[in-house]
């Protein structure tokens, strides 16, 4: 009972002390707000040139992705270097629904510049659309939205990587042998362009797929995959994992089986993030990893550019890297 | 003597204070996340206005959390009747993904494909009420067989695809979003209050005044607070469980219209552990998952609670695993109120 | 810790069971009739140092104060009978003195040292062993399982020593007198046989103190003795016995002294010389009570129910619960359903209400007209009502307001033509609500927070609104206490003046002999004979109820 009273009491004291802050919140933003609100009306080019602090929203669609942790390292570490810049991180949890909040949030808060990497297109073309509508320039990473209502988009081409990946493939096992292919979500986008980008590489050769199966990116699935495909066939030359968990459980899948395969089948995989891919290779468990490129760096030297007032290209395509035993060590080389 | 009145007055102070803190319990939660809300609240950054302290937040807190509402609206009825739905996420899928299959592949009329959808969700329901009075099964158990072929039955009728314009080349649809999806999401002219919010009002009021006031919302707590009592009572238990179910169902299929309109596409994988969200709505109201005891307007209450704090984290962007660690502290909490006022 | 307390406690059992009379004594005292010359008790230890003395306890919830000041002695090898209506507070403090209300006022003394009941385990350590009224079995357990769980006997690698379990479960049972295979789970078991496992594991333990809440409330007659005979051989041996029940009969045999509780508070101990029945139930009620008004004396009408070769088929046992029962029940008549537990007289009535779907069969007539059984609905349509015996789990809704309760069978009269109305279910329940004297705080209270009495009341308003043409109570004085049962009396009595059949069952054969017209005694399922109002005696009923006579 006394609980009780104490904490309707404190409830009471709480109340009231809102109450004033929030009245004393009132009265500079009288005078302050309509200034503001006039810069940003006025564009955001004078609104933002005096400013002494840029805000940036970032909207991660989720993180619960290795690589999605390595774009948000990026993007905290690039950030860093620019004392001007303030940044506020939200992870959507991979809900379309938080990150449409999340895009009308940064609205509302009146941020001068969102960097957003969407789950999917189309729920987040109308809030994008929204932000462009009311002057704060938008920068879309990794997956586009629908029309071009956006300020810059900054992808990597999954298609070309996968390309590059089937030529690598052919060149290493002379233009013939069985490979296995282990495919992302094949509902998603990037699944697909990798699928389609290795299709590309392989033709004219006599690399044939012998065996592939969704595994949603998923290193336990990519396991059991490998299981039935190293029961089932006799002679396996390669396994071309759409990511480097897969390619990496595929790896461990052929170790179990007991019978040395691991050590003649070529692994490949694509995304080398530093501590997935690039370690694989370093440690001689994968053949090659191909970089996707997570763009993170490069958005924050777009966002500083657009901050500016400088001019941007609309569209960005990044490049990628192979890491192979050979060149791991100086890290890498660049394709183009 | 004089101090023995002396304490009995003070006794009865404190008993009347408690039982108006008791009924209260629900609304006083409320206000304390809204206060924690306006004090932990980021401003502009142009205006300085504290951003949780305008209109817009209250409205989208609503409009945001208005197909969890939905789907705790008829979580509450089976919840009533001591059941239980864990079928609702992937109902809503189903019914999300075959209202987007009907209006954007195969060009149908709003007006066919909405009722389609939702009966589409009844009719899963009253399948799950069905199994549960027909053979005895536990609700858990039905509606988790439900649960998984509701969902599989979205993936075998999109074809495992996103249903949206121009996903397929016979579709109907190849660009643009239907009339119907931009209007569900967009504010009303006149009121900054979109459709789906509406919706969601209007169904969770509706069903607190059937609950409340007719003869079928008494069965529902007759059979929670004791099955057989009721049933010789001349309650049609079976009955009234379908009906319960086929009602959560029906709710979960127009949640799925819902969720169509704001992704404007039909997703396979929709609502997926948005069942959880729906459960804890109402447990966090002060429903009790024992069946018997509770109110719609405690849904009410439990939906905003949610919807509130996750707001507020949002706002202040605190990561997802604090945040989930403060979902957990924040259902142990009401559920251990609950045990304190049923002491 | 845990183990080696296991260990002193089944190193304790060979000394126990050496305190207990053997099989065969029990077998002489069985052939004794019940109830008949008692031996006058020695007050042999009497002036002992009582062993555990509650002084001014105190317990309230909330702020509702539900025991204010209570003291209590128990001493060794003596049995005091702890009477009261329901809700004075007995079973509140058998749970302080259970350990299970830390927060309780007052003092407790164990044999002269204060000792603070803060745990259960501070009160087993103490040697009180509680047997509650809902049991603390674990129904799919085996008997063995159950009488030894926590304390189970370890055998190599410290794995749970079946055999040996088995066997001392086997040794106590037989040296309690029953035969019930310790290899048996417990769900299978008779409430009875459920009963004795309870005390078996009570006294597997060393046990000081014994204490009883309502241990006979749910056990037939003839077990009901074994129980007393059993309860003798622990006070001789020195056990202390707190015993609570709301029977009369089995007060007065069991009792060494009595003390009784008003709402709340001490009225008085004393020996059973010196409180003679009428004075304990003054002491009890505050007031006086004939507690059998005098028999109604209304001219039976027309027959309102008629049962012919009514079956009930057990699918478990594959037999016949019911076996042939046939029987017609005239308006304004009051008519009593006797027999031992099991006979069948129970499910005779809930047959007739179709509670039992299609497991039962038989042709029904209500008021000459033929009627099918097949659900408690259509039953409720053809004008019959029916109060079950298990109030608790099957007739109130424990949430429900008693108003809703109330109305909860007429919800279909009182909706016009969607809404219900709180208008309209004030009308219908508010004029039961007086008539019947519900003692709540208000119509709106939830009717757990009820006495059993009244949540008895309740059920019979829900009845009554529907103006059955006949009534069948199943127990209707079950658990409650003196004074809602002479209520209960009265009203049947008035209920019957007014033109309804009724059909009703107790365990009391007092209650059956004062207000049936007719008595009708099954056994095994079967009617095995019909007594009127002159022929019906105390012996006769026995004797048809253990068919005495017919076997011989």
């Amino acid at each position: 009972m006394k609980t009780t009273f104490r904490a309707i009491a404190a409830i009471l004291v709480v109340a009231s002390l809102v109450l004033i802050t929030s009245c004393k919140r009132q009265q500079p933003s009288a005078g302050g707000g309509s200034g503001a609100g006039a810069g940003s009306g006025g564009g955001k080019g004078g609104g933002t040139g005096h400013k002494e602090q840029w805000v940036i929203g970032m909207s991660q669609c989720n993180l619960g992705e290795p690589w999605r942790v390595q774009m948000n390292e990026d993007i905290k570490k690039a950030a860093a270097e620019h004392p001007r810049i303030k940044l506020i991180l939200k992870d959507a949890q991979n809900k379309s629904e938080a990150q449409q909040a999340q895009t009308k949030e940064f609205i509302s808060q009146g941020v001068d510049l969102i960097i957003i990497s969407p789950k999917e297109a189309r729920p987040l073309t109308q809030p994008v659309a929204d932000a462009i509508d009311k002057g704060i320039p938008v920068i879309v990473l990794d997956r586009k939205v629908e029309g071009d209502k956006y300020t810059c988009f900054i992808g990597a081409d999954n298609v070309k990587i996968g390309r590059e990946a089937g030529k690598h493939l052919v060149k290493l096992l002379g233009g013939k042998g069985n490979v296995v292919e282990l495919k992302g979500l094949m509902t998603s986008t990037p699944g697909q362009e990798r699928h389609n980008g290795f299709m590309e590489g392989l033709a004219g050769s006599e690399l044939k797929i012998v065996f592939d199966a969704d595994c949603q990116w998923l290193e336990p699935n990519a396991s059991k995959e490998m299981n039935s495909a190293l029961s089932r066939l006799e002679k396996i030359d390669a396994v071309y994992a759409h990511n480097d968990p897969s390619a990496h459980g595929a790896f461990l899948a052929a170790k179990q089986e007991g019978k040395g395969r691991e050590k003649t089948i070529k692994f490949i995989g694509i995304d080398a993030l530093p501590h997935e891919g690039v370690r694989y290779v370093k440690e001689g468990i994968m053949t090659a990893t191909f970089q996707y490129p997570t763009g993170g760096k490069e958005a924050i030297d777009v966002a500083m550019k657009i901050l500016k007032g400088e001019k941007v290209e609309k569209n960005i395509t990044l490049g990628t890297m192979i890491y192979t035993a050979e060149n791991v060590e100086k890290g890498g080389e660049t394709i183009q | 003597m004089k101090e023995g009145s002396a304490e009995k007055e003070r006794n009865a102070l404190a008993a009347r204070v408690k039982s108006w803190t008791d009924r209260y319990r629900g609304v006083l939660a409320l206000v304390a996340v809204v206060l924690l809300g306006c004090i932990f609240s980021p401003e502009n950054y142009r205006s300085d206005w504290p951003l949780f302290l305008t209109l817009d937040t209250q409205l989208d807190v609503l409009f945001e959390y208005s197909e969890v509402g939905i789907l705790a609206t008829g979580m509450t009825l089976v919840i009533l009747t001591g059941g239980i739905d864990l079928s609702v996420g992937s109902v809503l899928g189903m019914s999300a993904t075959l209202f987007s299959l009907m209006v954007v592949a195969y060009g149908l009329p709003v007006a066919v494909a909405l009722p389609a959808a939702v009966l589409a969700g009844a009719v899963a329901g009253c399948l799950c009420g069905g199994l549960i009075a027909k053979t005895k099964m536990q609700p858990f158990v039905a509606t988790l067989a439900m649960m998984a072929a509701a969902r599989g039955m979205a993936k075998l009728i999109s074809g495992g695809i996103k249903v949206q314009p121009g996903a397929r080349e016979w579709y109907a649809v190849q660009s643009g979003t239907p009339a119907f999806f931009e209007t569900m999401t967009s504010a009303l002219p006149g009121i900054p209050v979109q459709p789906v919010t509406l919706l969601f009002v209007f169904t969770l009021v509706f069903m607190w005044l059937v609950v409340k006031y007719t003869r079928f919302g008494r069965h529902l707590y007759a059979i929670g607070g004791s099955e057989e009592a009721a049933r010789l009572s001349g309650i049609r238990i079976g009955l009234t469980k379908v009906a319960a179910y086929g009602l959560c169902g029906l709710f979960a299929g127009l949640a799925g219209v819902c969720n169509a309109s704001r992704m404007t596409l039909g997703d396979p994988e929709a609502g997926s552990t948005y069942e959880l969200d729906a459960i804890a709505a109402v447990v966090i109201g002060g429903t009790s998952l024992m069946g018997g005891r509770g109110n719609m307007l405690l849904t009410l209450l439990g939906t905003l609670i949610i919807g509130y704090i996750n707001k507020i984290l949002s706002l202040n962007a605190v990561p997802e695993h604090y945040r989930l660690l403060a979902k957990g502290a924040i259902i142990v909490a009401a559920v251990l109120i609950q045990q304190k006022r049923r002491d | 810790m845990e183990r080696s307390i296991g260990r002193g406690m089944c190193r304790a059992l060979p000394e126990f069971t050496s305190k207990m009379l053997s099989f065969s004594a029990w077998l002489d005292t069985r052939t004794q009739r019940p109830y008949a010359n008692r031996e006058p008790r020695q007050q042999s230890r009497g002036d002992d140092v009582p062993q555990i003395l509650m002084k001014g306890i105190r317990k309230s919830f909330g702020e509702v104060s539900v025991l204010h000041g209570v003291d209590l002695e128990l001493r060794a090898g003596n049995t005091l009978a702890l009477v009261g209506e329901n809700g004075a507070g007995k079973s509140t403090l058998i749970k302080v003195l259970a350990g299970v209300y830390p927060d309780y006022g007052g003092e407790i003394e164990l044999d002269g040292k204060p000792l603070r009941m803060d745990s259960p385990r501070t009160s087993e350590n103490a040697g009180v062993a509680v047997i509650f009224q809902e049991l603390s079995l674990v129904p799919p357990m085996t008997v063995a399982e159950n009488i030894f769980l926590g304390r189970e006997p370890f055998g190599r690698l410290r794995l749970v020593n079946r055999g040996k379990m088995a066997a001392e479960a086997e040794r106590l049972l037989g040296e309690l007198g029953i035969h019930i295979s310790p290899e048996k789970p417990v769900e299978l078991l008779s409430m009875a046989e459920r009963q004795m496992v309870e005390i078996a594991k009570a006294l597997s333990r060393k046990v000081r103190f014994l204490i009883m809440d309502e241990p006979t409330s749910t056990l037939p007659e003839e077990d009901v003795e074994r129980l007393f005979t059993l309860m003798d051989k622990l006070r001789v041996s020195g056990v202390g016995l707190l015993y609570v029940s709301h029977k009369l009969e089995e007060i007065y045999r069991v009792a060494d002294r009595i003390t009784v509780l008003r709402d709340g508070a001490l009225v008085g101990t004393a020996t059973p010389q010196e409180l003679p029945p009428a004075m304990m139930i003054k002491w009890m009620v505050g007031r006086e009570i004939d507690q059998f008004l005098p028999k109604h004396q209304g001219v039976p009408g027309e027959p309102v129910l008629s049962v012919r070769n009514m079956r009930l088929h057990d699918p478990v046992a594959d037999r016949y619960l019911v076996d042939d029962v046939s029987f017609t029940v005239k308006a304004g008549e009051i008519v009593g359903l006797a027999g031992l537990r099991g006979a069948g007289n129970n499910e005779v009535l809930g047959a007739i209400f179709g509670r039992y779907g299609n497991r039962a069969s038989g042709a029904l007539e209500i008021c000459g007209r033929a009627v099918a059984i097949s659900a408690p609905r259509a039953a409720l349509e053809a004008g019959i009502a029916y109060l079950s015996n298990d109030r608790k789990e099957a007739g109130i809704v424990p949430p429900m307001s008693v108003l809703h309760n109330m109305t909860l069978g007429s919800l279909k009269a009182l909706t016009r033509p969607v809404i219900l109305t709180r208008r309209r279910e004030m009308e219908a329940g508010r004029e039961l609500y007086e008539q019947l004297s519900v003692r709540a705080p208000s119509i709106d209270t939830p009717v757990e927070n009820l006495s059993g009495g009244n949540q008895q009341k309740a059920l019979l308003g829900r009845w009554l609104m529907r103006k059955p043409r006949v009534l069948l109570l199943d127990e209707p004085t079950r658990g409650i206490d003196v004074g809602a049962k002479a209520e209960i009396y009265r009203l049947m009595n008035e209920l019957a003046e007014q033109g309804l059949g009724i059909v009703f069952t107790s365990t009391e054969l007092q209650e059956l002999l004062a207000l049936s017209d007719r008595i009708l005694v099954m056994h095994r399922g079967k009617l095995s004979r019909e007594l009127s109002r002159e022929e019906a005696t105390q012996e006769n009923v026995t004797e048809a109820a253990m068919q005495v006579s017919t076997t011989g």
